[in-house]
């Protein structure tokens, strides 16, 4: 055979075996229960009801019901949030299959009934009719009544059925005998009385049984209805239940969801508020101390021009009682202000780098030839005699010692 | 001849056409189950076609595919068991469009983590073999317990002793024996696409090389067991020698045992006479295949 109909032949197998599934018969082994096709448990299905709860943590995606020997049964497939319901009927047997599914997990619940028997189908009709009986009357004296009737009847019916028996066999065994004669002579009155007594009786019962029927028809239909009506009843209300938990719970999970929601924007606004203000306290802070040191520059400043305007004038009235000014004289004046003014100290403030020890601050003071002035928010004051190179340069000159954090001038 | 090539292009066309109303009917929509058994069930090998060619293109799609004979069945096999799924689940979506219903179980299953087994050696008649028992015996546990004498040549009464399983349980296991003897394995064998001349080599194979045999076998069911054991209950992982000795003296765990003992060479040596209350003392069991039931 060639690989084409090789192929071919296993293909139309796979098919056969997939038209030709096994017909479900009544079940008498476990049934294998599979969710999300792994084996979580059997049911016990010898003829009596049965049922399995399964909880997973998963969601349940599918069940499957199967035989012992493998055979898929039934099966459904749930939704990833919700309810799902299904009915497998196994020939007269059904499994009734539940899923429910949440954001949690799933939960799997099948019960199993059996087809009842005839023998039990027959004695549930009997005991519903005779507790319809009883329901109506419920004294047992009468209930014992209404079950001596009854098995007095049967007791009459089976004597009636065994009298007319007898009386057919006799009937046919005389209608063998050759002489219509004899027999007519043989037969007595009493018998004919009797015959007619029992057809009578026969009637009666035939009729009392007649309307036992209807009413039991009646009865077992009105029984049917209920059932359907309870059924239907159960189905309603297990949907109603059904409804009610998904609205409750979607409710639920809503007030939950807007709750965390509001929770988390009042943290984040009042968090950023803290943030904001905090911040808003810092810059007041930074601009009370600017203010501060601008208002403190100021006095200096005016304190300085006011030294400058004093020399000013003593220049002045140097330069007005000078007779001759002659150009050797102004260069001297020239230089001699020049001097003054070399005298006036230079101030500048520095911070220093963390880990400074105040001994190598000293020290570096004093190589500087500077003295040390105020400290003022973690800077000092140093005043030295003024450098030969530009204030700028100077600055940056001293930004560049090793001890040196940041260095500017003026407060 | 060219008589001949027209009532081939007119059959080839009508065939076509078939096919179109058949999927025209499949995309719309079916609202009780009646009705969808109806529709499905005529369009058994259209829908076979379509899960064995969306099987092929995964395998292609992963680097698992080779143009020969082994990966075509393959490819049916997988398709087949998820049309079988589909024709058991799918009643229960009521109502539904069935094709599209078809492709994304077929997509689902595809989604998941290594959906089958695959390994190029199982694809040989010996690890078809191996492959279709174990993965049969997940889904019966008639396979289940047939494993323990394709394992290693056990009746029913050596597996009740293995597991140490009650009378009650013994019942069933007879039952389980009987059934996989009269149905079971021709059933799993049809299915994995076992010939009877494959059958007949594999046969012959373990009369002359035994040893080679067996060696061979015990590489690829470990690699069987290993994928299938998954869907074992979560709760059923390896035990240790002390552990099996808790259950079995105790009595509890008897699906444990049947489960995992079938499926775990391992388990199977760590937990040997246990189970037999000192009457297995002999050697720890090894790997001896039987191809017949």
């Amino acid at each position: 055979m060639g690989h084409e109909e090789e192929l071919e032949a296993y293909r139309s197998q796979l098919l056969e075996s997939l038209n030709s599934r096994p017909e479900i018969r009544s079940w008498s082994d476990p049934i294998q229960v599979y969710v999300n096709e792994r084996r979580v448990g059997e049911l016990e299905s010898a003829g009596i009801g049965a049922m399995l709860q399964v909880q997973c943590v998963d969601h349940i995606e599918t069940v499957q019901l199967r035989a012992e020997d493998g055979t898929l049964l039934g099966g459904l497939t749930a939704p990833e949030c919700g309810y799902r319901t299904d009915r497998v009927r196994l020939s007269a047997d059904t499994v009734e299959l539940s899923v429910h599914n949440l954001a949690q997990g799933g939960t799997l619940s099948a019960l199993f009934t059996p087809a009842p028997s005839f023998w039990s189908r027959a004695w549930k009709s009997i005991a519903d009719v005779t507790d319809r009986v009883v329901a109506r009357r419920p004294e047992p004296a009468l209930a014992y009544g209404m079950r001596t009737v009854a098995f007095t009847q049967a007791l009459l019916a089976i004597a009636v059925v065994g009298l007319v028996a007898d009386r057919i066999t006799t009937g046919r065994t005389s209608d063998r005998t050759p002489s219509p004669v004899v027999q007519t002579a043989t037969l007595s009155p009493a018998p004919a009385v009797d015959m007619a007594k029992f057809e009578q009786q026969l009637g009666e019962l035939a009729r009392m049984q007649a309307k036992v029927d209807d009413a039991l028809g009646s009865q077992q239909k009105g029984v049917v209805q209920l059932q359907q009506a309870l059924v239907k009843l159960s189905s309603t209300q297990e949907s109603f239940e059904s409804n009610v938990l998904t609205v409750r719970e979607e409710i639920e999970k809503r007030l939950e969801t807007v709750g965390r929601e509001t929770d988390r924007q009042t943290r984040q606004m009042a968090s950023r508020g803290r943030v904001e203000q905090e911040q808003l306290e810092a810059a007041i802070q930074n601009l009370t101390a600017d203010n501060h040191r601008l208002a403190k520059e100021v006095v200096s400043l005016e304190e300085y021009n006011q030294v400058l305007k004093t020399k000013l004038q003593t220049a002045v009235a140097s330069a007005s009682k000078a007779v001759d000014p002659s150009p050797e004289r102004l260069l001297k004046m020239a230089d001699s202000l020049q001097a003054t003014q070399q005298q006036m100290p230079f101030l500048f403030w520095v911070t220093f780098s963390d880990g400074t020890s105040q001994e190598s601050i000293d020290k570096w003071v004093y190589e500087m030839q500077g003295h040390k002035g105020a400290v003022s928010e973690g800077w000092q004051e140093v005043r030295i005699v003024p450098p030969a190179v530009p204030p700028d340069r100077f600055l940056e000159q001293i930004r560049g010692e090793k001890i040196v954090k940041a260095a500017r001038i003026g407060q | 001849m060219a008589l001949t090539r027209m009532h081939n292009t007119l059959s080839k066309s009508h065939v076509m056409a078939d096919r179109m109303v058949t999927v025209n009917r499949l995309e719309e929509v079916v609202s009780t189950s009646d009705e969808f058994d109806q529709v499905v069930s005529q369009a058994l090998p259209m829908l076979l076609d379509r899960a064995t060619g969306y099987t092929k293109r995964f395998l292609r799609e992963t680097g698992q595919w080779n143009d020969d004979i082994e990966h075509e069945k393959f490819a049916l096999r997988w398709g087949s068991e998820y049309l079988e799924r589909f024709l058991v689940c799918g009643r229960s979506e009521v109502p539904c469009r069935p094709l599209f219903l078809f492709d994304s179980l077929v997509a689902k299953q595809h989604s998941k983590p290594e959906p089958f087994c695959y390994h190029p050696d199982l694809l040989r008649p010996l690890g078809r073999f191996l492959d279709g028992l174990v993965a049969r015996a997940v889904v019966s546990r008639d396979a289940l317990i047939a494993l323990y004498h394709h394992s290693y040549g056990w009746g029913a009464g050596d597996v009740i002793a293995v597991t140490g399983l009650n009378g009650l349980e013994s019942q069933r296991i007879y039952k389980n024996f009987r059934r996989w003897r009269e149905s079971g394995w021709q059933r799993t064998m049809d299915e994995v696409g076992l010939t009877k001349a494959e059958l007949a080599e594999l046969g012959h194979q373990q009369q002359r090389q035994r040893q080679r045999f067996n060696s061979e076998a015990e590489r690829l069911i470990r690699v069987a067991q290993a994928h299938y054991r998954k869907s074992e209950p979560d709760h059923y992982p390896c035990l240790s020698r002390s552990q099996w000795g808790d259950m079995f003296a105790q009595g509890y765990g008897c699906d444990y045992r049947i489960w995992h003992l079938a499926l775990c060479l391992d388990c199977m040596q760590t937990a040997w006479g246990l189970g037999s209350s000192g009457s297995l003392t002999g050697e720890k069991p090894r790997l001896e295949l039987q191809v017949r039931p």
